[in-house]
């Protein structure tokens, strides 16, 4: 326990120490108080802005962590979603069958990255073929299905339907409980904040100094005596889950799902989420990811045709200007003040993952 | 936003009835490596030269389209059009790489995301400005009105001029002061920066040669699809998986080798099953490739391993 | 992981033959003949210096020997299997270390993240886990005082340090180091000398490319000297400096030297 309380705390991700885990209490305390304020309507809406964070982290692990970029795990998280909607919707008459659905999901998510991933490692390829392939992915299954229109496009009782997407799927239910509204809201705090935790274990753990020291030498790490491609395959299949974990809750929320999902804007979004927080960061992958998620909502539904451009503008922008990330360059800015002023010591500076 | 769906291209239909079975065949095999060929040879170009891969490689040839619908509705015969479109997205390449890519030299994947980024304000940036469609351009030589047979002509000098841009990027290459220039700082930039050759001019100019490729194949392609903001996006997976099979090793050798490698495995699926499944099939192709070849088919050539010892 | 395991205890036990060992190792690339027809033996506990003019191939040798390269000919045989298949990791478990010639620690990580990077690489370690020898050389180098620092602000002669700790730290039973004393000081490189002078006697097995003549008098007693590709010279550390030869071909009279 300790030991894990240990992990948590350290060096790989921004803010550590009482005082930045007292406010991430307050934090979670806020989110948790939330609905007792605010309508179901918008805590609906809050919880939208919060479904995307586990791509985004499964994101910023792999490349961030990692040094390995997908351009596809859209294309998981709509494997995840289509395959919920499917499981779930033909075992709606039984009392276990939405959990069957979320089960089917991560397991058709986490295979298929497995089986793709494969051929993408195993192989050794240059680093910029990984998130080639991924896209490509991606866009052709947004094709396939949207060639599903029709009654002959069906699993058992559900229809693909093509562009127009599968309609009507169940909401998750346990016991009595169907995670709508209110419940939905609490089961996306929840998971976010489980998807946080254990990652952070996770990154300061063993396993993650194993994936930096890849991002940092792939031939070094592999004169260790690691298995390169194996470690690598590893984490492209938890970021995998992970995108499949926001299309579950991406179908829950809306109840529907479209081939555009996984669409080539789409696609974009995640990657601009990392790069924008500052890819080697968790916590600043996270809250990017809210920002934008809200930033891009609100545009887009004043019936705003900018957005995508304001948000290509922003990426280029951080790509050109500040490479590590707005958000966690602004908190490495804070935690050297707070460091400084502490130990009058120079901590470590912003890991330059580079490449 | 509805993702990567293909505009069906009229060349993909018909033909059999015309034509006899074996012609038919080879013309649709032609017409699938020159279309492979065209999506993918700007991409390739600046690959092989600075290991950079141009996400916004699609938006390049809509820009070529764009342009070249611009000048034949202002009366500009079409060839004139397609060689305007080759200029004005390679001087728009140029002014590209001073402002922005140069700066990722070295950072692939850099580069990569950036580009993106540049592509997403590209396609949106042209919807906002001219609309969701651009007026389209007539099939070139359009006294032919039967329909499907007019395409047949069209995509048979489609192919011819495949197989002229080829040549004459090879004359590019060997025959000329930059060609070699690029060759040399393309094995060696350092050495070739010590013997006094401008590499950043180098870079610049091949991404300018490789942005006025997409456009010209862009302008080139336009007669044969709606023009359109999003259109790049249909030449994502045909160009990218292209180059992935092809590799950086050689690129010449890459691009002819690859687009043809796969429209052989193209054309007999797309003919069975249709368009989609030929596509489907050279991802799997790509796939298969990369297990056995990381470096794709024009490293076969030249078996140079990257330098790891060092 | 567990036909290692079951080949190095066999191997542990069983002793007797070369550690390692080169057959007509070939490796060019495209017209460059990197190695050419190399044999080698390496005895336990022994220490030999690789020499040889810059490009005589002693980087593509080690590259051939643990696996970062294949070769396009020959066999490789450690500890008396033939791994000339087996990727560099596997190697690397089945007991050999090897260190870069350009420092490539981890400098993102602090030394302490480092070792420990490099002593958990797989469940089942090999060689029983033997870190006699790195805890040696751990002392000798002094990196205990700088354990939380960050690998990028250790002085140069630390970081080379460091990086023979972490190829030491699984417990190797051979080593090979690829100019391990570039750039150290007279002092700093005579030590670093007598550092793996004690870990040879106590049973390593060693491989180090060096130009340092001073070094290599220090260490070796055998050298091997290659040029353009092939083993040139062989024999007694004091025979080989002699050698007029040998001397030429570092000079650069490489055409009359060969023939
Ligand atoms: N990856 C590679 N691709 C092409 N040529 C290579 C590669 N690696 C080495 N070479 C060539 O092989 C020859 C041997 O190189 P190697 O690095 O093994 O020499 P070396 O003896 O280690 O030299 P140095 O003393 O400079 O380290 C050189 O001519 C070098 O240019
Ligand atoms: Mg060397």
């Amino acid at each position: 326990m300790m030991r894990m309380l240990q992990l948590l705390n350290g060096p790989h991700d921004l803010g550590r120490g009482r005082g930045f885990w007292s406010g991430m209490v307050l934090l979670a305390a806020a989110f948790l108080a939330y609905p007792t304020i605010a309508s179901s309507f918008s805590a609906t809406n809050v919880a939208y802005y919060l479904l995307n964070i586990p791509m985004a982290l499964g994101l910023s692990l792999l490349w961030g962590y990692g040094g390995v970029l997908s351009f596809g795990q859209v294309a998981f998280y709509g494997i995840a979603g289509y395959t919920y909607g499917i499981v779930a919707g033909n075992l709606q008459d039984f009392a276990w069958g939405t959990e069957a659905g979320v089960l089917a999901a991560l397991l058709a998510a986490g295979l298929s990255a497995a089986a793709f991933g494969y051929f993408l490692f195993y192989g050794r390829v240059a680093a910029w073929i990984v998130p080639i392939l991924t896209l490509v992915l991606a866009l052709l299954l947004a094709t396939f299905l949207g060639l599903t229109a029709g009654y002959q496009w069906r699993v058992g009782d559900i229809q693909l339907g093509g562009y127009n997407g599968m309609t009507g799927i169940p909401a998750l239910q346990i016991g009595g409980l169907t995670f709508q509204d209110y419940a939905f809201f609490y089961l996306v705090v929840a998971i976010v904040a489980i998807c946080y935790v254990a990652l952070r274990i996770w990154v300061n753990a063993h396993r993650g100094q194993v994936l930096m020291a890849i991002r940092e030498d792939v031939l070094r790490t592999e004169l260790l005596g690691y298995d390169v491609r194996l470690e690598q395959l590893r984490v492209f299949v938890i970021a995998s889950v992970l995108a499949g974990v926001s299309g579950l809750l991406y179908v829950q929320w809306g109840n529907y799902i479209t081939p555009s999902a996984m669409g080539l804007q789409q696609a974009a979004l995640p990657v601009i989420w990392v790069a924008v927080g500052g890819r080697d960061s968790l916590l600043a992958v996270a809250i990017a990811t809210f920002l934008l998620n809200q930033l891009t909502y609100i545009l887009s539904s004043g019936g705003n045709q900018s957005a995508l451009v304001i948000v290509g503008a922003l990426l280029v922008a951080v790509m050109m200007f500040a490479p590590e990330g707005i958000i966690a360059g602004l908190g490495r800015l804070h935690w050297l003040h707070w460091l400084r002023a502490r130990r009058r010591a120079v901590p470590s500076g912003p890991a330059s993952s580079g490449k | 936003m509805s993702g990567s769906e293909r505009i069906p291209l009229s060349r993909r239909e018909g033909g059999s009835k015309v034509l006899p079975e074996l012609a038919s065949i080879l013309y649709q095999f032609g017409t699938n490596a020159a279309f492979l060929l065209l999506s993918a040879l700007g991409l390739i170009v600046i690959l092989g030269m600075m290991n950079i891969i141009n996400l916004a490689h699609g938006e390049f040839m809509m820009l070529g389209a764009y342009v070249a619908s611009f000048a034949v509705h202002r009366g500009i015969p079409f060839p004139l059009a397609v060689i305007l479109a080759f200029f004005a997205t390679g001087a728009f390449g140029i002014v590209l790489e001073r402002l922005v890519i140069r700066r990722f030299y070295g950072r692939e994947l850099g580069a990569l995301v950036t580009t993106w980024g540049i592509s997403l304000i590209l396609a949106q940036g042209a919807l906002l400005l001219f609309g969701p469609y651009m007026p389209p351009i007539p099939i070139p030589g359009g006294a032919v009105s039967e329909g499907v047979f007019s395409f047949s002509v069209y995509w048979l000098i489609l192919i011819g001029i495949s197989i002229v841009l080829v040549v004459a990027l090879t004359l590019v290459y060997r025959a000329t002061p930059f060609g070699l220039q690029a060759r040399a700082t393309m094995q060696n930039p350092s050495i070739a920066r010590s013997l006094g050759i401008r590499t950043g001019r180098v870079y610049m100019l091949t991404f300018g040669l490789g942005a006025g490729l997409a456009g010209l194949s862009g302008a080139l392609l336009a007669p044969a699809t709606s023009i359109a903001p999003f259109m790049g996006q249909q030449f994502v997976a045909p160009a990218f998986i292209t180059v992935v099979v092809g590799g950086g090793a050689n690129v010449i050798a890459g691009a002819v080798g690859s687009s043809t490698f796969l429209s052989l495995i193209e054309t007999p699926v797309s003919l069975t099953l249709g368009t989609f499944y030929g596509t489907m099939a050279l991802l799997v192709m790509a796939l298969l490739i990369i297990r056995v070849l990381p470096a794709g088919i024009s490293s076969l050539g030249a078996r140079l391993r990257p330098a790891v010892a060092r | 992981m567990v036909n290692d395991a079951m080949v190095n205890d066999a191997m542990v036990t069983g002793g007797g033959g070369p550690v390692l060992k080169a057959e007509r190792l070939c490796k060019r690339f495209g017209g460059v003949v990197a190695s050419d027809q190399i044999d080698f033996n390496l005895e336990r506990g022994e220490m030999r210096c690789v020499i040889g003019p810059n490009g005589a191939g002693k980087s593509t040798f080690f590259a051939l020997l643990c696996g970062i390269l294949p070769p396009d000919s020959g066999r490789v045989i450690l500890k008396g299997r033939d791994v000339t298949h087996l990727p560099a990791f596997r190697r690397v478990r089945m007991g050999l270390g090897l260190t870069f010639q350009t420092n490539r620690a981890f400098h993102a990580l602090t030394v302490a993240e480092n070792l420990e990077t490099a002593r958990r690489a797989s469940a089942s370690a090999s060689g029983a886990a033997d870190d006699a020898h790195f805890r040696a050389a751990f002392g000798a180098f002094d990196l205990a005082a700088s354990s939380h620092l960050p690998a990028r602000e250790l002085p140069h002669h630390q970081l080379q340090w460091l990086e023979i700790c972490m190829a030491l730290r699984r417990g190797p039973d051979v080593l090979l180091l690829d100019e391990p004393t570039a750039g150290m000081s007279p002092g700093e490189t005579m030590y670093t000398a007598d550092v793996l002078k004690t870990l040879s006697r106590e049973g390593l097995a060693l491989i180090v490319v060096e130009h340092d003549v001073a070094f290599v008098r220090k260490v070796a007693e055998t050298v091997t000297v290659l040029h353009q590709g092939s083993v040139f010279a062989e024999g007694p550390v004091e025979v080989i400096t002699q050698r007029e030869d040998v001397r030429q071909i570092y000079l650069g009279r490489t055409r009359e030297a060969a023939a």
